[in-house]
């Protein structure tokens, strides 16, 4: 429930001020471990999954990658694409589409084969419906309510009837992609609860507005998420059910306003992750595997 | 069961048999200014070396053999009074004690002390008098009952803005607190800056951390008792102040002269009052504010019969503008009958209405409007006896009833236009209890307090109840089936045998060994799992699938009274505590709006245990109190920590508080107050991955807690003026004084918590990303304040 965290973060911004200090704590060491990124897609052209290794958590780099991996994803009907090694980019695993072929079929499970470091690692998931986007509009805040001057965009599309729907709504705003975790921005059918009962109908508001992003200036001023003349590309993916809690707690981990809003933070934890090992007592493994069916829709808001 | 109650019944009529012709000496124990009841003050009867302490109601009964006496009445910081009394048949003595300062400063030399601390079973309870809950230094110069039970020993809270506090490694959750007898759901304002408790309108605060009478039940770690003033039945009193962020106002007058009395008490924060000029939003519809009003009356019909009408409502209230806000509060009312059976036989009958709710209102625009209330609210019905069979013997009695609802979510609005409905179903629960308690006296050395309490809880429809399969411990369980129940129709029931057991050993006249052995059963659980617990938490009945949580804690205690006015009070007491069915969270728990909610929580043990050291000076210029507390609180549940006991979040190894009180000269005083905590536990990660290009934190080790914060520690300190007695040489008609304090002195920025988050800036693919630790200081500076109270 974002809204409410929201609120109450705002009620005590006006009347304390917390202070919050950079600090470098020592911690625990830790054998680094397999992560797998395998969000791959119906997109049109290649589709990557990559191996890396996990970080000291203050390591500052690009985090060690993974050769001489074999990665295979299969599906249910009997089909295999094999991801190979990226001559050119380390632990980057790429299929190839021949012609206008595209990844993956609507309603098939896939199962994700990692053999590393003599290990086998494996995933499955099933590849969602997807909605389209009907329309995106920009909408200036009603005169009586907070920050009348900014523009919201809203994107229009309704859920597939029938409950059991993911979806993870990703946007780039101006070419650039709205990738900050207070912006993973994910429903469940038209709701924001898996085992809610809203199904079938237009996105609830805060899926609908997720795509516009509140950010700051230099001077700590918000800023309007959106102004005339300013453009959105906006994709909805199809997730597992598996993936939502994913990305549901990766927006819990990672989303950090601090301040107030440490009062009500959980306990840090590990997020969970639908990859394992074949043998439970080898070596972890982090990352998640998803195959969606992606639909999207662009737009230029007109200059007044 | 049945053999148990028998068995203390039999205990107590034997030793009422045992004695053959006797006369009761009973009545009430008054102040003299305003004709209020005084709990817990003492009677001491010189020739027998025994006495009596009155009750909640300021009741007391002592039998004794017919003869002259002596008796003594005494309170704190009140003169005592000594009666010379001929028994030969029964006796009623009402007895005012004069608590005025100015002309106690001359007896107070030949006053006795009190001796409750080392004459009483009673352990593991502190009390407050709301004179020194007001001389307390506080935060922002409002003098605050949940802050000030915070500096007592065993108390503990996770930090500044936190609502409640922890008790013996207890949850917040786990305190039952009563005000008049009516729980209070949510003790807060702001969050957890400020409490609900108005100090114009409480007259005694006790909390009871272990060998919990058989009276009490409902919660696992403690009971605060918070009972409110009657309001001055002799002349119209007006009190009020003006605060950093409270203006407040009480009155109290007679209906009827001796007989009949009321108060009203009110406050309000008004910095919204103040700003309105200056914030365009509070022009416009924008609203933040937050108040209470306490009111109660009573009336004496005759002496034998007293009635009290008590009331509270208090509301937080946040608008962001015309549509959209919430606001939450509790609303609590009690009607309480005390009457007099005969001189030994005491009774009181309560009926009591309490509710906590909470609104939000989201209106985006027409076509797109929300509404989501929740509540719980409950009946009472609580019938008490107290049985003074002899100076020995002393049995209560009684039964409770409450019924609750439970409305998880009313919740729905509009969504482009259509309406949308997330509406959860209502929950009714009915929890009833029996007990029956005898405090012995077996020889001037030994006395014993033992009892017993049946609970039952009951869960009936309507109402469709899951059920969830056992997944990997730490993940959320699936739905596997569903039952639906018909009105009124039983879903589930617990019982619960609930005993109790105390005792004293009277090494000397000022030393004295004490133990108990508590059970405690709570069924309805507090869903929180943040930091700190916040308003719109849920409180959930159990069920089919969540089990009562049960507790059972041990103490032992040495109580000593030193000084040769034994203006000193010691008192070392260790505890061992163990808890079942503890509730936790998978990781990702979704809590609100969940009808599967029952698939998101986990269930564990717990244990607590520590060692409590309280040495208090009660007299002189000099009073206050030192408290330093060494204990450890853990959980063990499957699916957190590896299956492993790791420490809670309120866990303090060390936990010292100095409470200092000095009066400079007539008009001046100081008060202080430093707290020194050790860091309470934390969970760091020891490694970060990216997923598409999100820096995620993670520790293969899986661990809980396995950081201490900083340790913690404060200063804070607060002058009070007394205004002049007399203006251009003649007495003022009204007292006032100021409050000059300031919090933090040293403007330490104590951590309450370290986060690791990735650096703001949003990060273009392929881009190393920047991760940070921040440290976070609620209150990071020196806070001063400034308030004015007046009384006339």
């Amino acid at each position: 429930m974002k809204f409410t965290k929201i609120f109450f973060i705002s009620i005590l911004a006006c009347l304390l001020a917390a202070c919050e200090l950079n600090i470098n704590p020592d911690l625990e060491n830790a054998d680094r471990v397999l992560v797998v990124n395998g969000w791959i897609t119906n997109r049109p052209g290649n589709q990557t999954i990559v191996l890396t290794k996990t970080q000291p958590y203050f390591e500052k780099s690009l985090p060690p990658t993974v050769a001489g991996a074999t990665v295979t994803v299969s599906d249910d009907k009997g089909g295999v694409f094999n991801f190979s090694e990226d001559p050119t980019k380390k632990g980057n695993y790429v299929w190839k589409p021949t012609a206008n072929e595209l990844f993956g079929t609507i309603g098939n499970s896939y199962k994700l084969s990692i053999q590393s470091e003599g290990e086998i690692f494996e995933s499955f998931a099933k590849m969602g419906r997807v909605p389209g986007i009907d329309s995106i509009t920009l909408k200036k805040n009603d005169p009586d309510k907070l920050n009348p001057d900014f523009y919201i965009a809203q994107q229009w599309a309704t859920d597939i009837p029938g409950k059991g729907d993911f979806y993870w709504v990703r946007a780039v705003k101006n070419g650039q992609r709205l990738n900050k975790p207070a912006e993973i921005n994910i429903a469940a059918d038209a709701g924001f609860a898996p085992e809610s009962t809203i199904d079938g109908i237009t996105f609830l508001p805060n899926v609908r507005e997720g795509i516009s992003p509140f950010d700051k200036d230099a001077n700590g001023t918000a800023l309007s998420p959106y102004l005339p003349g300013d453009s959105v590309y906006v994709e909805i993916h199809s997730i597992t059910l598996a993936a939502f809690n994913h990305l549901q707690q990766v927006s819990i981990q990672t989303n950090r306003p601090g301040g107030f809003a440490e009062l009500f933070a959980t306990p840090l934890s590990n997020v969970s992750s639908n990859i394992r090992n074949v043998n439970p007592s080898g070596k972890k493994v982090v990352g998640f595997f998803n195959v969606a069916a992606v639909s999207g829709l662009g737009k230029r808001f007109p200059k007044k | 069961m049945r053999f148990v109650l028998f068995l203390i019944l039999a205990c107590a009529v034997h030793a009422s048999a045992q004695v053959g012709e006797k006369i009761t000496v009973s009545g009430y124990i008054k102040d003299e200014a305003n004709g209020e009841t005084l709990i817990g003050a003492t009677v001491y009867v010189k020739e027998t070396a025994t006495g009596g302490i009155t009750n909640e109601y300021g009741f007391y009964s002592i039998t004794l053999p017919s003869a002259s006496y002596t008796l003594h009445y005494s309170y704190v910081g009140y003169a005592s009074i000594t009666k010379s009394l001929v028994l030969n048949k029964n006796e009623r003595v009402d007895i005012e004690l004069n608590g005025d300062t100015e002309q106690l400063q001359e007896v107070v030399i030949q006053a006795e002390i009190e001796q409750a601390n080392v004459q009483n079973t009673e352990m593991s309870t502190n009390k407050l008098d709301i004179g020194t809950i007001q001389r307390l230094p506080a935060f922002l110069g409002e003098a605050d009952l949940i802050k000030s039970i915070q500096l007592l020993p065993g108390v503990s809270t996770v930090g500044e803005g936190a609502s409640g506090y922890n008790v013996r490694g207890g949850s917040v959750g786990q305190n039952l607190i009563l005000l008049d007898e009516a729980p209070v759901y949510n003790s807060s304002h702001l969050l957890g800056f400020f409490s609900v408790f108005n100090p114009d309108a409480v007259k005694d605060v006790k909390l009871y951390k272990g060998a919990i009478p058989a009276r009490y039940g409902g919660r696992l770690s403690s009971l605060l008792d918070v009972r409110m003033k009657e309001g001055n039945s002799k002349r119209l009193e007006v009190t009020g102040g003006i605060g950093t962020i409270f203006s407040r106002l009480a009155i109290e007058a007679p209906l009827i002269k001796n007989k009949a009395s009321f108060i009203i008490a009110a406050r309000r924060s008004y910095i919204d009052i103040l700003a309105r000029p200056f914030v365009k939003l509070l022009q416009d519809g924008g609203a933040l504010n937050f108040y209470d009003i306490t009111l109660k009356a009573n009336y004496n019909i005759n002496p034998k019969n007293r009635v009290y009408l008590s009331g509270f409502f208090g509301r937080d209230n946040f608008k962001f503008d015309r549509s959209q806000g919430f606001n939450w509060g509790n609303a609590t009312a009690t009607l309480r009958w005390n009457h007099i059976f005969n001189d030994r036989l005491f009774s009181n009958f309560t009926g009591v209405y309490s509710d906590y709710d909470y609104n939000l209102r989201f209106g985006l625009t027409e076509k797109d409007a929300f509404t989501w209330k929740s509540s719980i609210s409950n009946f009472i019905f609580k019938p008490q006896f107290t049985y003074f069979i002899n100076s020995n013997n002393e049995v209560n009695f009684g039964a409770e009833a409450i019924y609750y609802t439970f409305k998880p979510a009313d919740a729905g609005g509009v969504n482009n236009g259509k309406p949308v409905d997330f509406s959860l179903e209502r929950k009714n629960n009915l929890e009833t209890s029996v007990y029956i308690s005898n405090a012995q006296k077996l020889s001037p050395v030994i006395s014993v307090d033992y009892g017993i309490r049946y609970s039952l809880f009951n869960s009936f429809g309507p109402g469709k109840v899951y059920t969830y399969n056992d997944t990997v411990p730490g993940f959320r369980k699936r739905v596997i089936g569903e039952r639906t129940y018909n009105s009124g129709e039983s879903i589930a029931s617990y019982g619960n045998i609930e005993p109790r057991a105390s005792f004293k050993i009277q090494a000397n006249p000022t030393t004295a060994i004490k133990g108990s052995y508590t059970r405690m059963v709570q069924y309805l659980h507090l869903i929180s799992n943040t930091t700190a617990s916040n308003p719109l938490d849920l409180w959930n009945p159990s069920s089919t699938n969540i089990k009562p949580q049960l507790a059972d804690q041990y103490t032992l205690g040495y109580f000593k009274d030193i000084g040769s006015r034994q203006q000193f009070e010691l008192s070392v007491e260790g505890y061992w505590k163990t808890t079942d069915n503890q509730v936790d969270y998978i990781d990702g728990a979704n809590l609100l709006i969940n009808e599967f909610l029952e698939g998101d929580l986990l269930s564990g043990k717990g244990r607590a245990y520590g060692v409590e050291t309280y040495l208090q000076k009660k007299s002189g210029r000099l009073t206050g109190w030192v408290s330093y507390t060494l204990a450890r609180t853990e959980l063990k549940v499957d699916g957190i920590n590896k299956n492993n006991w790791y420490p809670t979040r309120f866990d303090q190894t060390h936990n010292l508080k100095v409470v200092g009180f000095y009066e400079l000269n007539k008009r001046w005083s100081v008060s202080a107050n430093f707290v020194y905590t050790s860091g309470t536990p934390a969970t760091f990660p020891t490694s970060r991955y990216v997923s598409e290009d999100i820096l995620i934190p993670y520790n293969p080790n899986e661990s809980r807690g396995n950081v201490n914060l900083p340790d913690y520690h404060r200063l804070d300190v607060s002058f009070r003026l007394e205004g002049k007695k007399q203006r251009r040489g003649k007495d003022r008609k009204h007292s006032d004084y100021w409050v000059f304090g300031v919090y933090n002195l040293y403007a330490r920025q104590n951590p309450f918590s370290i986060y690791f988050s990735q650096k703001d800036s949003r990060v273009p693919q392929g881009q190393p990303i920047s991760s940070q630790a921040t440290q976070l200081a609620i209150i990071g500076t020196i806070i001063p304040s400034v308030s004015y109270n007046f009384k006339f």
